[in-house]
């Protein structure tokens, strides 16, 4: 008789464990990979050349209003420029803060291909409160690596605050910033300098996505002038 | 010059040729239109499947001439496929040209067979559309095939040459619509040759019975050759009708232009003299101007020791009608001057022989030479710049919405993240782009299996879906916003102005930076 209740009962026991797992099995068994049908390619005829200008922005829209401390004024017009780059390829150092925006051949200044800075020496540490810079404008492209830095040290070893770092993967080896990339539009690249004090200004990229140059049209830096 | 110092030197010429034709084919990334042949290449290639489009694709020929090359060294897998592999058939024929002009003796001297061959094979034109995976140098080819056909009919009234000048023409028109303006051009300068044909004639024109064989002949070769190939080898049988109608498509076209709309000048303009920005001056105003004193000879009368001045006077004729008519027409863009352009070159090959003829003693060759070596020189260095240098940069003026090597980048990160993947090749990639940004996306993009192409981001469901999303630029704000969390996006550049982004999620990407930062500090010299 125990014999035959221990029987029974491990095959219940037995049937209790096989039936979950039966029925896991037909479930599986109903169910099938997605095959998804996506959408081919649409042939196309020949795309077209662009070799002249664009002065429209990509998006269409307008950046919104950008609100800074009274009595904020533009800084950097006319100071110097230095750059790792100390001979361009085209144009002059001094383009960057000529107050002269156009996007035309002329108007900017290139260095040379890979990872390149400008700096700009405001004469003596202020209250920063936005950094706008126009690398090449007359042409959708995006330069890579770009990081604005600050500091009171001329050779940004020590005391640098970065404001701006799109380079994802560290080439600059600045580390690894979390803004984003961005077109370059005719309204330039905004960067909020948060009322950070500092003198010199550093500004780097890694070339573009039409070419390993990297160019500057303008730089111009807002502040609260020293007292 | 002697028939071994011709055939030795005609020798290098074919064989310089084909170095530059084949030298480094890889460099230069895929055009869209390169790409999008190639893609329809991948139907028959894999599946044996063709039927001749006539609204977004030219002729047959180049897919099916492409089969042996791609068969031979890749398989029948278009992920095996290779740029090179396909840029070996414009390779080809582009070489094969040169050996076409030997058809041209008896009616060029040996001295302008031999120079046409070398302007040919030095011209960064030639060469670089030589590079190129489209229709234009096997339009050309066969071009000069029928030309020259046609030339040994002229001499020998053979009916095989009545036959193989058909066998030509069927294949031009089997290649590229464009053919039909090639065939006017040489239909004028026939009338033309006609009107000023020596009288009475030499050779004399063949009897009715004999020339209306001759003439059926070639009709009949050409059409059987275009009846073929447009209906797929019998196949699709209403390929050979869509033919005509593609007419219909391309006349609309080339009135309307759109994009592509260009002065009446621009291939001459470009021929002598191309400069754009801060980019260097292009010109093959050496070869235009040796065309000229190569047409002079045009206007002879009597056969000689010169050559053939009807053959001359049949390809000046040709050159200037082609000429014109290209010219004429809005829509412009630089391949299409190579069928004109072969009329340039044998004229300059006659310029350059009669050039070098004049001087009977060894000092005036010399000098000839030396006033003829800096042109030579600099064509070289052209050459040079154009397809192996400057060969996506856009200041070449045979350079025209191509894709810039930035692209390439974007392709390389889409492998290295598909590698860290678990599907690999089968990780799902979504693709949101107008038509005109998607390509060569899709050649590039062969390997993977799921691959979606969305015109409008709307209809692309949940972008998240997916683990890669490449996004025009126009779209770039909608994405962003789908994918700000949990995705790396980047920038790439496909053509001047024209930006794609890449959304990977953020574990790939991460994982895709680490392999490559490994890879990169394992280099040599780091």
């Amino acid at each position: 008789m125990k014999r035959a209740l221990c029987s029974i009962s491990i095959a219940l026991l037995g049937l209790a464990l096989v039936l979950p797992t039966a029925g896991t099995g037909s479930q599986d068994q109903m169910k099938e990979t997605l095959k998804l049908q996506l959408p081919k390619p649409m042939f196309v005829g020949t795309p077209k050349n662009i070799r002249t200008p664009n002065l429209e922005p990509i998006t269409g829209k307008p950046r919104g209003p950008f609100l800074v401390p009274v009595g904020t004024v533009l800084l950097s017009a006319g100071k110097p420029v230095t750059a790792s780059d100390k001979e361009p390829v085209i144009g002059e150092l001094s383009f960057i803060t000529d107050g002269k925006k156009s996007g035309e051949d002329g108007y900017y200044v290139e260095l040379g291909p890979g990872l390149q800075w400008v700096q700009i020496d405001l004469g003596k540490s202020q209250a920063l409160s936005a950094i706008v810079v126009w690398h090449y404008h007359s042409q959708a492209r995006v330069y890579r690596d770009v990081v604005v830095q600050v500091s009171d040290d001329k050779d940004f070893i020590g005391g640098v605050t970065t404001l701006y770092n799109n380079d994802h993967d560290n080439t600059s080896g600045l580390g690894i910033g979390k803004d984003k990339e961005y077109i370059e539009t005719f309204e330039g690249k905004l960067v909020d300098a948060k009322g950070v004090k500092a003198r010199y200004v550093r500004l780097c990229s890694a070339g573009n996505t039409s070419n390993d140059m990297n160019h500057y049209v303008e730089v111009e830096v807002y502040g609260l002038p020293a007292k | 010059m002697t028939k071994k110092a011709f055939w030795g030197l005609f020798a290098c010429a074919v064989v310089g040729a084909l170095f530059l034709r084949t030298f480094r084919l890889d460099v230069r990334p895929m055009h869209s239109d390169e790409a999008n042949q190639a893609v329809k290449f991948g139907d028959l290639l894999e599946r044996g499947e063709y039927r001749y489009d006539p609204k977004d694709h030219h002729g047959p020929t180049l897919y099916y001439l492409t089969l042996p090359v791609a068969r031979a060294l890749a398989g029948k897998s278009l992920a095996a496929v290779s740029e090179t592999t396909l840029r070996l058939v414009p390779a080809i024929f582009g070489t094969g040209l040169l050996l076409l002009l030997l058809l041209f003796f008896g009616g060029l001297t040996r001295e302008a067979v031999f120079s046409a061959a070398f302007l040919a094979g030095l011209s960064p034109a030639l060469t670089y559309y030589s590079r190129f995976y489209i229709q234009e140098i096997v339009l050309v080819f066969f071009l000069a095939g029928l030309m020259a056909a046609g030339w040994k009919y002229f001499q020998t009234r053979s009916g095989w040459w009545a036959a193989a000048a058909g066998f030509a023409a069927g294949m031009m028109y089997a290649t590229k619509e464009t053919s039909v303006i090639l065939f006017g051009a040489i239909a004028g300068a026939a009338v033309i040759d006609h009107l000023l044909r020596p009288k009475p004639a030499k050779p004399q024109p063949l009897k009715w019975p004999a020339a209306l064989l001759h003439v059926v002949l070639f009709l009949a070769s050409g059409s059987i050759t275009a009846w073929l190939f447009f209906t797929s080898f019998l196949k699709n049988p209403k390929g050979l009708i869509d033919s005509v109608h593609a007419f219909g498509i391309y006349f609309s076209r080339a009135g309307e232009a759109g994009v592509h709309a260009q002065p009446w000048f621009y291939y001459i303009k470009t021929l002598l003299y191309s400069q754009f920005g801060h980019g260097p001056v292009w010109s093959e105003a050496f070869i235009v101007a040796l065309a000229v004193a190569g047409s002079i000879f045009a206007f002879g009368s009597e056969p000689g020791k010169d050559g053939h001045p009807r053959l001359v006077r049949f390809i000046f004729s040709f050159t200037v009608l082609a000429l014109a008519a290209y010219s004429v027409i809005p829509y412009k863009t630089p391949w299409n001057l190579l069928p004109f352009y072969l009329g340039v070159i044998l004229l300059a090959g006659n310029g350059a022989g009669l050039l070098w003829r004049a001087g009977r003693f060894m000092v005036v060759k010399v000098i000839v030479l030396s006033i003829m070596a800096p042109g030579i020189l600099n064509l070289a260095y052209q050459d040079h710049r154009a397809n192996f240098v400057d060969y996506a940069n856009p200041t070449n003026p045979y350079v025209y919405a191509q894709t810039i090597p930035d692209f390439i980048k974007l392709i390389r990160a889409v492998e290295g993240i598909a590698a860290g993947h678990p599907e690999h090749e089968r990780m799902l990639i979504k693709v949101v782009a107008p038509p005109d940004e998607t390509w060569p996306l899709p050649w590039y993009l062969r390997r993977f299996t799921r691959v979606g192409y969305w015109t409008d981001i709307a209809q692309a469901g949940d972008l998240r879906d997916a683990p890669v999303v490449i996004a025009a630029a126009a779209f770039s704000g909608e994405a962003g916003r789908d994918l700000d969390s949990g995705y790396q996006s980047a920038f790439y550049g496909l053509r001047p102005e024209v930006v794609l982004s890449l959304y990977a999620r953020q574990d790939l990407w991460n994982a895709y930076l680490k392999v490559r930062t490994a890879k990169e500090s394992a280099k040599p010299g780091r």
